[in-house]
């Protein structure tokens, strides 16, 4: 069966509404209504597997600030973003922590670590 | 006493402040004072905690406090004196400064000044919304705020108004803490930020958009209670009939930023009313000899990455300055906003010394011409109010400039 989706192109200001053609579920056929290779690159990436990296805040227990800005080292899918939240919400860290520092290692299994993005002092 | 030994003097650490103050010490300025009114360096990137900085300048994928640490750290391998809870609280023309302190009021006479206040938000009492004045409503960048760094969620259920960048980032943010986001109200045609984030912050959360639409009433007294929101003519006036409620308890706006320069304006410096910033010339000085400004303080970016480079450069020529090696300007030239150009930054350049330079359209329109008077031309596939346009200028185009040539107009229209 082939069946037809929309994606938003976000390579650049002109933000083309690509149109991609796929059978059986996940077999790109055609790529229409993009105006350049990276932007049918981008799209057809999209389509396979949307993925962000997530940037979030953990609770700190004491230290130089309430929250320590926190990221995955590398993107995750975008339907696991806010099962990842659930779990960084439960996460409590302590000083010293410096930056690059792995907070969660292998969350959810995703193949991502949670790293710091900032230092937490005494 | 006033202390007058300072070289360049740079009032805020966000990042134009850290890249001026880095650029004016490896141009040769050895004493570079920053002051920063904040507890640390580093400003707005703070609460920034998302991803999408530092694409440009680094090449890589940072978020807000990891794009400050680079360069607070390579401020401080330099030596810049960054002096914090320090803030300036006024400013006179020959560049007195006058510093509240921990150690009570200081005066400064540097030889020369960056000025790198950045911006604020729009409030909403600036926007003139009807209705009651309960709590729950504030700017999209105080919630960020909250939750970024204060660990505090302000509502239940949320309604932004206005689509801004910060605004659709707090959208993503306040989805991600639990927070639900009812609507996010734009009175454009169009999304007021960056492409990335109407795909990133409100696509992926199935956000409700409503595009040419604003909020005409306020409910509640204690606490706000919902918003009325209208569909709005081409005029932007809401058209009757069209009025529905919304219900939140929290209101966010994001209608706009505006240049901070209460300053400034002490030290007699000349404001651009489009931009709101001061008129600065190629080496990014303002029209008082020797104070020099950069980043949102001059004009509204939308990427961090180029308030930095262009902040270099006003770190850059006021050490220099500062050192009397200044270069005597060859012959200036007025930019003018032409059509479809909302304005042009710097708003004078000098024929004697490339150029980059930064402007904002008017509307956005497909398959333009960008061209700056006959020296400089480029095709562009898209323009949009929301994306800043950026142009180098080489001296062998400047050289094209005729000699009687006192001014040249940028314009950005259909191509054919």
């Amino acid at each position: 069966m082939t069946k037809k989706i929309e994606i938003r192109c976000i390579k650049c200001p002109l933000g083309c509404l690509a149109e991609i053609a796929i059978h059986d579920e996940n077999n790109v056929l055609d790529v229409a209504n993009t105006q350049c290779k990276d932007g049918k690159g981008y799209v057809i990436a999209e389509f396979k597997s949307p993925v962000r990296v997530l940037t979030a805040t953990v609770l700190t227990k004491s230290g130089s600030s309430k929250l320590l800005p926190v990221k995955t080292n590398r993107p995750i899918h975008k339907t696991r973003l806010l099962d990842c939240m659930d779990f960084i919400s439960k996460v409590r860290v302590g000083p010293p922590i410096r930056m690059g520092q792995v907070i969660v290692s292998n969350i959810l299994n995703l193949g991502a670590d949670l790293v710091s993005t900032d230092e937490l002092k005494n | 006493m006033i202390s007058k030994d300072i070289d360049v003097a740079v009032i805020g650490s966000g990042p134009a402040g850290l890249a001026a103050a880095i650029n004016a010490k490896e141009a040769g300025a050895e004493n570079v004072t920053i002051l920063e009114r904040a507890e640390q360096p580093g400003g707005l990137l703070h609460q920034c905690v998302h991803n999408g900085y530092g694409l440009t300048y680094f090449n890589e994928d940072l978020t807000g406090p990891e794009y400050a640490r680079r360069f607070i750290e390579k401020a401080m391998d330099l030596r810049v004196d960054i002096e914090l809870e320090s803030m300036v609280i006024d400013l006179s023309p020959d560049k007195e400064l006058v510093c509240s302190s921990k150690y009570g009021l200081k005066k400064l006479q540097p030889r020369a000044i960056v000025l790198a206040m950045g911006c604020r938000e729009r409030t909403r009492q600036q926007i003139l919304i009807p209705g009651f004045n309960p709590s729950g409503i504030m700017t999209a960048g105080t919630a960020q705020r909250y939750v970024t760094c204060e660990g505090y969620i302000p509502g239940k259920e949320v309604v932004i108004l206005g689509s801004g960048d910060v605004g659709m980032i707090m959208a993503r943010r306040l989805t991600l803490e639990g927070v639900k986001v009812k609507a996010v109200v734009e009175i454009l045609p169009y999304i007021g930020g960056l492409i990335r984030n109407e795909v990133q912050c409100l696509g992926d959360f199935n956000i409700p958009v409503y595009l040419s639409h604003t909020v005409t009433n306020i409910h509640g007294q204690q606490r706000i209670e919902g918003v009325s929101v209208s569909k709005v003519n081409k005029n932007f006036e809401p058209i009757e009939g069209t009025e529905f409620r919304i219900d939140c308890d929290l209101l966010l706006t994001s209608v706009g930023l505006i240049p901070e320069n209460e300053l400034s304006l002490k030290a007699g410096v000349k404001i651009d009313p489009v931009t709101g910033g001061p008129i600065v010339n190629e080496n990014m000085e303002s029209n008082v000899s020797g104070i020099f400004a950069g980043g949102n303080v001059v004009h509204v970016n939308d990427l961090v990455d180029n308030v930095s480079l262009e902040s270099q450069i006003s770190g850059t020529r006021a050490a220099e300055y500062a050192l009397g090696k200044t270069l005597p300007s060859v012959r200036r030239i007025n930019l003018k906003a032409g059509e479809n150009i909302r304005y042009v930054v710097p708003q004078t350049i000098d024929v004697g010394k490339d150029v980059t330079i930064y402007m904002r359209v008017r509307e956005p329109r497909e398959k333009v011409r960008l061209g700056i008077g006959s020296i400089y031309s480029e095709n562009l596939r898209v323009v949009k109010p929301s994306e800043m346009l950026k142009a180098k200028i080489t001296l062998e185009q400047l050289r094209e400039i005729k000699g009687e040539v006192s001014e040249i107009e940028v314009s950005c229209v259909k191509r054919g």
